[in-house]
Formats: C-alpha cells, structure tokens, sequence
C-alpha cells in the first residue's frame, strides 16, 4: 500500500469523522449531555488531527488543534456546552470540513473565516464567553486561494506543540554513559472497560504486545472480580499493572494502546531509573516475570506439538510474521490514523490474531466497479428475457428440463440483481447532514434563526438517487430559509416562535421514496407570484388560476419573488432547476403551501434508476411498460359498468363507485377516437397526488422485470413517457409515466413547456 | 456435609476461549456449581481475558462454597497466557503437574 493510497484512506475517515462530528455536535445541541457524545465529537476531530499530522497537512492540523483544545475543555467541564459555544463549534466543524476538502481536492478556503473561528475557539477555550454578535463570515471575496495540500512531506515536522511524528528520543543528557545502557522504564496502570471487549479488543493480545517491547513484569488486579453468581461474563473486572522495561519508551507503550485508549483507563509513566528499584520494592504485590517465548499465543503457534525442534522453528516464524505485521502496522499507524492503520495491518498480519475480528465489517468499493457489475446484470437480465423468449418460440413442445433450467436461470439473475441493488442501496443521511450546514450557513447570513429537523435519515435509496439529491435540495432549503422564512421580529409580532423550522423527512411509499420539505415560514404569497408572472408574461393579466397553479408558477424558469437578488438565491434559476433535476431522476416535485403557514415541498423519487417490475400491456399496437407499484388491480370492463358523463369523459363503476376510466392510447396520441373500453382491459391505478384511475389499455402481455434505459440521455424526454426498455426480442419499449398520464387525463395537456400541473 | 459428597466434575475447556467464549463458559460454570470441579485445560490454544475472568470468579465461588477447583490438566498456550496477564494459577493446578 503506497502513500497515496493511506491518504486517500485517510480522506475517506475524515468524511466518516466529520459526519460523526457533525451528529455529536448536534445532539449536544439538542441538550444531549452524554460524555460519550463529547467523547465520539473529541475522538473526531482527534483522529482528524492525527491522520492530518502524519500527511504533513500543517492547516488542518493547526485547526483541528485548536478544536479539539475547546473540545478538551467540554468533555473535562471546564466550558458548558451552551447554545453560543455550539454555534461556534458546528462552525468549526464546518472549515474542518472544508479544509479536508482543500487538502484533498486543492480548493481554497476561506482563510478569513477560519482565522475568526481560531480566536473564537480559543477564547472560550480560555473561559471567555462567545462575542454575542458575529460579523457575517462568509465573504467570498475574502477567501485567499489556498495552495494545494503538498505530497507527504517526510522530513517537515508539524509545527504543532502536539506533534504526531514520532518525537526522536534524545539520548544527549547520558552521553557520559555507554550506548544502550539506560533503557527506560515504564509504568503502566491499564483498566479496561467493557467496551475495550464489546468491540472485540483483546486485553490479552495488548500485553502481549507490550511484553513484545522488552522485559515485562505484570500484576493483574482482581479484587473487583465478584463470584461467579454475581458477575457479568462480559464486563471487564481485571485491571493490570505492568512495568515493562524497553528501549522504545513511553512512545512504544503508547502505541501499543492505542488502538484501545478510548475504552480503557490508562495511566503511562516512565520512571526514573535510580527510582526503579524503590517503586518496584514498594509495590506490594510481587509482579510476574512473562515467559519470553509468547509464540504460542499467535494463530501461528501449535499447541501441544510434541516435536520441540519443529516448534521452535515455527515459533521462531511466527514471530518474525507476527514482528512485521507490527512493523507494517505501526508505520501505518503513524501515517493513517487508527482505523486506516487497521485496515493496513488486516491485510498483512494473519499473525495478528484476533485484532482484525474488529474491522472488516465492510469494504470499500469503487463505485464505477458496482456501476459496472450492474449495467452487466441489467444485460444480463435482458439477455435471459431474450434466451426464454426464443427457446418458447422455437420449441412449442417445451422440453420440460430446458424449461426448468430456464425458470432456474431467471430466479438467479433475480436474485443477483436484487443482491447488487442492495449494494447500492445507500441512507439518505449524508445528504441530509450536509443540508444541516446549508441551513446554519444561510441562517447565519440572513440573521435568521432556524432549527433544521431530520427524519428518516436511514431510509435507504440508490446511490445515484442520492448523489443527485444534494443538489436541488440545497437549491429548495435556501429558498425555504431564504424566502419561506420571516425574520425572527417579524415572526415574534406574528406570535410564532422566533426559531423557524425546517423540517427534512424522507420515507419510502409504495416503491418510491418521498422527501419532504416543510417550513412553517409565511407560505408563499400568490398575489406576488401571480403578479411577476404577468410581469413576465407567463400568463395572461386575466388568467383564471386555482391556488394550486399559482403555487406551481414557481417552478417555472425565469421565477423568482425575491425582490433583490441575494447571494444565496433568487438569481431566478431556481425552482425550474430543482424541479428538472427532480424529473431527470424519474422523480416529480409537488408544492402545497398555506398561507402564514408555511410550504411543504414533496418530490416522490423512485427507489433505483435501474430496474423495475412491471406490466407489459399493448395499446393502439405499440408496448408499453406500466410500473407495477402504480398499479392497484386489473379488470374487464363490463358494458354496464361504463357510464358516459360530458361530452368525452367516461367514468367506470368499480364495486359500487366511481373512477374515471383513461384511453391510454387517446391521451398519449396513439389514435384519434377513444377506444371501446369493452375491447380492452382497464388497470386500476393509484397516482401520487391521491385518488384513483382506470387506465384502459387494449391488451395486457404479461409481468416482468425490466431494467430502465433512459429516454432522456438516449433520445428526448416524452411527454408521459418515463422512460425506455428493451424487451426480449429486442425491440423497444416504452415505460408509461403514469402519474403524468392521470395529470394529463384531468384535461391538463401532456405538453410540458405549458403545463401548470405539479407532477412532471 | 451433603454438599462434600457431591460427586466430583470434570470440564474440557473449548481449544478457542475467545470473547465470544466467556458467555457460554460462564454459563457452564454456573451449570456445575456446587460439585468439586476438575478442569481440563489441555486442548486450549488461545485464552482471552473475558474467559479468564470467568475462571477466575468461578475458583473463587468454590472456594466460597469450599468445593475443590482444580485444573487437571493444562496446555502450554493456556499457562504462557495466564503468566502474560499476571494471573496466577499456581494454587489450583493438579498435584502432579505442580512443579
């Protein structure tokens, strides 16, 4: 493993540390005092620092310094962890964030901001209390480009009083004494906790690793090892005192623990050497002396072998394996931080016994490496659906064992799809995190105070959904702060609380997933609206609109109510990107806002953008594909279900209601008469803004999984159309977008430039 | 005494007592209180401290109930380990592999 490949592990930490940061800092600020909380924020910006130190990354580290001080002082409370100081910290974890991203990518940050954050950091690490007000950080004017992070830098020791590299021992003070001669002594008090074991450390493999230093002696502590009845066999009761006498110091000892430091009490000493004696003398438990030979204690070693000769030179193996896996694992640990270093140390030591039972939980994959492996199962299942097709139409007698082996092959390509979707299946929690900070930024600008809640951050969805998400969403909580959002006087006169809220869900419903945006701000003025659309003429001065339209007038281009364009939005790109984007991944976005309530923003999005089950039906002699989590039943019309009502509608009778009845065919064109509903066979579907459709189709063929080829990046987006597949004897087929079709069907025209509906 | 005529047990200690090892070893333990216990130690490769924990507040709940604890036998793996660890099982080893 080269260097660049420990950094790029290093960078990929960083992004789990500082979403960990993140978190932490925000359920401390929803009062959480948990130290443990404190604990995982420290242990954060600690391991950030740390991997930091080694790569040379002198800003990030200076920075991460300075937090982590302040972050000393909350988790020894000596600084109460108060609204004020949070704010100061969620920002620092913000240009922590931004200097990973520097360092890694070679952007700038924004030095001004940063250096205002250090002195802030460091007064109140000092006990000053937060400057009430703070001058608006964010100037973009002010951020000095910053230079790339440099490649490793070997020789440059960080300039921090808390360096990570490794400090070089002097040995100038005993020049006067023969090389070798004093070799330091170390103290060590360890006490484990029970999580040291609950996550799989081993106390055992730790004092085998410092016994490896030089001589060890030990005295274990089991005066709080209650009887068998009364204990609990997974809480940690022994502690241990050891002294270990090794030419690699404290610094070795450290390094032994720290894999464990978190969940244990440590106290390390180094002992003068003419005091040596005393203590030892003075400790009244006699120390055991460790057997030299600890080979037996490797996966290596053989137990119980009765030829001595062969055993010793397995041991003698074993600990020259076990000896490098060290050695690659301390290198690593100086260069990555803890966990890099384990996954470093994982791949070279089978010597290491149980430490790698810990990580490697997961692994990280290159996502053009899934990307790839799914487009081959998406031909895959193409070609299977082809291969059946062909063995029916040539072998109209079916021999039963080609048929079996078929239906065999399709369940395992099923399988192997649903297995590689899954790996792709990702919680929406990172976006939202990220939306956390966009909230506190534009707040901060604006001088409003809102609170951003989230749910159901862990629903899961496809990665690309979920990369392209970020975008429009950023996009649509600006304008919800931005616009939605009265000032806190204003809303104070109003009798709201003078904290907004923005309010972030995400949930699935039926094979999709809906995200939510809802603010409780003054909703969106229609009059305003109305008029700047007249203005720009969208629509026409005597326009007759329902609400609905009005409030759907924002997603068109060109729009925005903002009376001056601000930074942050309303340069007028706005809402008609976010709502293109939202359509790019097969998705709609609805509004329903109410006035001096607020808007709630929806977007339904589908789950994957690779697959999906549906019906293969016929209308007016083309194939289309109907999504089968639209459809809620199928039926045969009967003469005398059909009712007639105005001049084209027709409504059918299901089980003593009424439900429009959709040509399918009419409304996408494919004929110029409506079709006669009893030639055909109606579907049943439900569509996204409630409320139930019979779409009539002529024919059903069948139900099947087809793997989505989108229109758009092939062809042209289609009108009701959602998307392309090819279906097995090769030809295309069309995926009805059927939310679209119902919209269409309420006498709205599919045509999109004029559309004022909400769905896409 | 009753509890002096129970009939002497013996326990084989599985060849991994790892972490995930002390549960079911301390419920073994619990399962044979009350009886004088040899334990058999001979095939044990690898000892973690959770098991020797268990152990160890099993020889001392028979010493409270004034059972006998012994191991008969011992492997190497398992001695080297509870020297490493500053556990002392001297006392409670078999007469004749005491040296």
């Amino acid at each position: 493993m080269d260097m660049n490949e420990i950094k790029e592990i290093f960078f990929q930490e960083c992004e789990e540390q500082l979403a960990e940061l993140e978190s932490g800092l925000l359920k401390l600020n929803d009062g959480d005092r948990d130290p443990e909380t404190v604990n995982a924020v420290f242990r954060a910006v600690h391991s950030i620092k740390g991997g930091a130190g080694a790569f040379g990354l002198d800003d990030l580290v200076s920075f991460a310094h300075v937090f982590e001080t302040t972050l000393d002082c909350v988790r020894s409370n000596k600084l109460e962890p108060t609204q004020d100081v949070l704010k100061v910290m969620l920002k620092s974890a913000d240009v922590l964030a931004d200097l990973t991203n520097a360092a890694r990518d070679g952007g700038s940050v924004d030095e001004a901001r940063s250096r205002t954050l250090i002195r802030e950091l460091e007064a109140l690490a000092n006990g000053e209390t937060p400057a009430a007000a703070e001058a608006p950080a964010a100037k973009p004017a002010a951020a000095a480009p910053k230079a790339a992070a440099p490649a490793p830098v070997v020789e440059k020791p960080v300039v921090n009083d808390e360096g990570f590299q490794p400090i070089p021992f002097s040995f100038g003070d005993f020049d006067d004494e023969p090389a070798g001669h004093y070799v330091p002594t170390v103290q060590v008090v360890f006490k484990p906790k029970k999580d040291l074991y609950a996550k799989g450390n081993e106390a055992v493999l730790l004092l085998r690793d410092v016994s490896r230093l030089g001589d060890m002696s030990v005295y274990c502590d089991m005066d709080s090892l209650p009887t068998l009845d009364k204990m609990n066999p997974e809480e940690a009761y022994f502690s241990w005192k050891i002294s270990v006498t090794s030419e690699k110091g404290e610094d070795g000892v450290r390094s032994v623990f720290e894999f464990a430091e978190w969940d244990c009490d440590l106290d390390i000493n180094t002992i003068e050497e003419d005091v040596v004696g005393e203590v030892t003398e003075d400790e009244e438990q006699p120390m055991q002396p460790v057997p030299f030979d600890l080979s037996m204690l490797d996966e290596g070693g053989s137990a119980g072998n009765d030829e001595p000769a062969v055993m010793e030179s397995d041991a003698a193996a074993a600990v020259a394996a076990a000896e490098t896996a060290t050695k690659v694992a301390q290198a690593a640990s100086r260069a990555a931080d803890n966990k890099a270093a384990s996954a470093a140390a994982s791949a070279a030591s089978a010597a290491q016994a149980n430490q790698a039972a810990a990580a490697g939980q997961t692994i990280r994959v290159d996502l053009d490496r899934v990307d790839r492996l799914i487009n081959l199962v998406g031909e895959l299942v193409i070609n299977q659906a082809m291969l059946s097709q062909s063995v029916v139409e040539n072998d109209a007698n079916g021999t039963s064992s080609i048929n079996m082996g078929l239906e065999e092959l399709q369940q395992l390509t099923r399988e192997i799809q649903d297995s590689v979707m899954a790996i792709r299946a990702q919680p929406v929690k990172p976006v939202f995190q990220r939306m956390a900070r966009t909230v506190r930024e534009i707040a901060d600008i604006t001088g409003k105070s809102v609170r951003l809640i989230t749910e159901g951050e862990n629903t899961e969805v496809d990665k690309t959904v979920i990369d392209k998400l970020a975008e429009p969403l950023t996009h649509m909580i600006r304008n919800a702060v931005d616009h939605g959002l009265e000032m806190p006087e204003k809303r104070e006169a109003l009798g709201k609380n003078p904290e907004g809220t923005v309010r972030l869900t995400a949930k699935h419903r039926s094979g999709r997933i809906v995200i939510e945006l809802a603010d409780d701000g003054a909703g969106i003025n229609r009059e305003k609206v109305r008029q700047k659309a007249i203005d720009n003429d969208l629509i026409a001065a005597d326009a007759n609109l329902s609400d609905e339209e009005i409030d759907n007038l924002i997603f068109h281009a060109g729009f925005s109510t903002a009376d001056k364009v601000s930074d942050l939005s309303g340069r007028g790109v706005g809402m008609d990107v976010v709502k293109r984007s939202i359509q790019a991944l097969g998705g709609r976005i609805s509004i329903s806002s109410k006035p001096g309530q607020g808007s709630v923003f929806t977007m339904s999005l589908p789950l994957t953008l690779a697959v999906l089950d549906g019906m293969v039906v016929t209308v007016a002699g083309q194939t289309l594909v109907v999504p089968l989590t639209a459809i809620v039943e199928t039926l045969q019309p009967e003469a005398s279900a059909i009712h007639s009502f105005g001049a084209s509608q027709r409504l059918i009778s299901i089980r003593n209601s009424f439900c429009p009845l959709v040509d399918v065919g009419r409304i996408l064109n494919f004929r110029a008469t409506q079709a006669n509903p009893m030639d055909g066979v109606a579907l049943l579907v439900e569509s996204e803004g409630g409320g139930q459709r019979a779409l009539m189709v002529d024919a059903i063929q069948g139900q099947r999984q087809v793997v989505i080829k989108s229109l758009e990046a092939n062809y042209t987006h289609v009108p009701g159309i959602a998307a392309a597949t090819i279906l097995g004897d090769g030809r295309v087929a069309l995926i009805l977008d059927v939310d679209a079709v119902v919209a269409a069907s309420r006498g709205q025209s599919l045509r999109q430039d004029i559309s004022l509906a909400a769905t896409g | 005494m009753a509890s002096k005529k129970a009939a002497q047990k013996s326990l084989s200690l599985a060849p991994v007592l790892d972490l995930n090892e002390a549960t079911a070893l301390h419920k073994q333990l619990m399962g044979l209180k009350g009886n004088p216990l040899v334990i058999d130690a001979s095939a044990v490769e690898r000892v973690g401290a959770l098991c020797a924990q268990v152990l160890m507040a099993g020889a001392k709940s028979w010493e409270e109930d004034r059972q006998s604890f012994t191991f008969g036998k011992v492997s190497d793996p398992f001695m080297k380990t509870m020297q490493l660890i500053g556990v002392n099982i001297d006392h409670l080893l078999a007469q004749e592999i005491r040296q």
